[in-house]
């Protein structure tokens, strides 16, 4: 593997029983490099990052990442592989998935104090500068109950960041949120991308994804029908299918139809 | 007035029942818990064999009478050679019945738990053993006191089944004062309100407990 690269997945498929999710996935990503993943829900992409972050084992192929090489099989790899992966890259959820047990602050240390046996207060020390970082800081000691969606969308990332990642990956980070909340994370997400984290960043923010990513895919029927340079796949796709879906979602008015339903508002229960 | 003044001289000796009614279900309890989270764990283990031992265990016991595992403890054993004293007999057989329905509070409470916190945890690099110390048990807590209160207050009462096989506790005493005194209106009215007072303390005390940790949480 060049040395750049971080991640190379080849020809993966992934099915869930007898139903495909997707097929002969290929896809190479960049220290550094922002990869936007785009596509109609149901395509697989949420499927994809979760493969990368071993949370679902992929049936052939196989996957490169920080110096492992897995291979396709029913099973998971064997743990102390699963567990360095898992510690490497970060994740952060549509749902934010925080702790609702732990106070903001206790989210952010667990995992560094208790997998990679950090001090409490070097991890204390590391999570207030992470959550000043995102603004939160005076929200520490909160539960995560207490906070907007945004809020705790950010402290989410903060949690992933604390266990400083080589990746990150984010699946549909804003799409729970209210639109006045999408903002703050968006800006959160940027500055990381700024700092030269390579990310994968599943999403439906087409402006934001022009942004901030280099390279963008477009995931549709069980495949990638469409990668390359964020300019040139969002303004001259190639592929009908691309089209397909980029008109239908550029294009206001008609722009729902391609979109997760919305269930509820993630902000506040 | 009478009634009180024969409840002043027969409370003595109930106490002394109360103390082991009390010693009989905290220790009843810790058995059942501890052996109820193992079978719990075994029902959720990917090991097959464990599974099917754990749920046909649960199966067969909690459908036998608590009445009946107790004689099986007490004189069945003893048949076969294993003899055990009253008290363990009682403590054996309660922790036996209800290891099987706090197993099944344990697994629904775990199972319970939204799988997106599992998720978290695995992402975050946490392995099994410490997401479920410190993500899926403390959140499966709440889901667990309701139905343990229930099941804690069924232990007290089904403990008074033990003077069957002659160890001193409450319901004993109860109907040993009862026999003395040709009374058994009097004495088991009394057993009856000290058995009450015992599940409204205990039940209050873990509704305030329950309310406690939510507020804190939120
Ligand atoms: N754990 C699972 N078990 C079974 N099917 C699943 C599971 N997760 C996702 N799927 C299915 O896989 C397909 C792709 O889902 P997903 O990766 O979430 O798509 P996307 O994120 O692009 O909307 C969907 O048809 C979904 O129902
Ligand atoms: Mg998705």
């Amino acid at each position: 593997m060049s040395n750049n690269v971080v991640v190379r997945a080849e020809n993966l498929s992934k099915r869930f029983g007898d139903q495909i999710v997707f097929e002969h996935v290929s896809l190479e990503v960049h220290k550094s490099e922002v990869v936007a993943i785009i596509g109609p829900s149901g395509a697989g992409k949420s499927t994809l990052i979760r493969c990368i972050n071993v949370l679902h084992p992929f049936n052939e192929g196989t996957l490169q990442l920080l110096g492992h090489t897995l291979t396709g099989g029913s099973a998971l790899p064997p743990k102390p592989v699963l567990n360095d992966i898992r510690t490497r890259v970060g994740m952060v959820f549509q749902t934010f998935n925080l702790f609702p047990h732990l106070t903001v602050l206790n989210n952010i240390i667990l995992a560094p104090m208790e997998v990679k046996k950090i001090s409490r207060k070097e991890a204390v020390e590391r999570a207030l500068k992470l959550l000043d970082m995102v603004g939160l800081g005076h929200k520490a000691d909160m539960f995560p109950k207490r906070l907007s969606g945004g809020e705790q969308q950010r402290v989410a990332i903060c949690r992933a960041l604390a266990m400083e990642p080589e990746i990150m990956l984010f699946d549909e980070p804003t799409s729970m949120l209210d639109p006045e909340l999408v903002g703050e994370v968006l800006a959160a997400i940027q500055r990381l991308a700024r700092e030269g984290m390579t990310m994968i960043l599943v999403t439906h923010e087409m402006m934001f994804a022009k942004e901030v990513a280099d390279t963008v895919v477009i995931m549709a029927d069980h495949t990638i029908v469409e990668k390359g340079s964020a300019q040139k796949v969002l303004e001259t796709p190639q592929t009908e299918r691309s089209r397909v879906f980029l008109r239908r979602v550029l294009n206001p008015g008609t722009t729902a139809l391609d979109f997760e339903p919305m269930v509820g508002q993630g902000g506040d229960h | 007035m009478h009634m009180v003044r024969l409840w002043a001289q027969y409370l003595p000796q109930m106490l002394k029942g109360v103390g082991i009614t009390l010693e009989l279900t905290g220790a009843s309890l810790g058995v059942a818990i501890i052996f109820g989270f193992i079978l719990a764990i075994a029902r959720l283990s990917k090991i097959r064999l464990m599974e099917i031992i754990a749920r046909w265990y649960i199966e067969i016991v909690r459908a036998i009478p608590v009445l009946v595992i107790l004689f099986i403890a007490y004189y069945s054993l003893g048949q076969i050679g294993i003899k055990l004293s009253g008290m363990t007999a009682a403590i054996v057989s309660l922790g036996a019945f209800y290891a099987t329905q706090f197993g099944e509070i344990f697994r629904g409470a775990i199972l319970g738990v939204d799988r997106g916190q599992k998720e978290a945890a695995a992402a975050l690099g946490m392995p099994g053993g410490l997401m479920m110390r410190k993500v899926i048990l403390p959140q499966a807590f709440f889901s667990i006191l309701p139905p343990a209160t229930n099941q804690l207050s069924n232990l007290i009462k089904d403990t008074s089944l033990v003077f069957t096989i002659g160890v001193a506790d409450l319901m004993f005493q109860a109907y040993a004062a009862a026999s003395t005194t040709f009374l058994p209106l009097d004495m088991l009215t009394l057993a009856g309100i000290i058995y009450f007072v015992f599940y409204i303390i205990i039940s209050k005390f873990l509704a305030r407990w329950e309310l406690n940790v939510q507020q804190r949480r939120s």
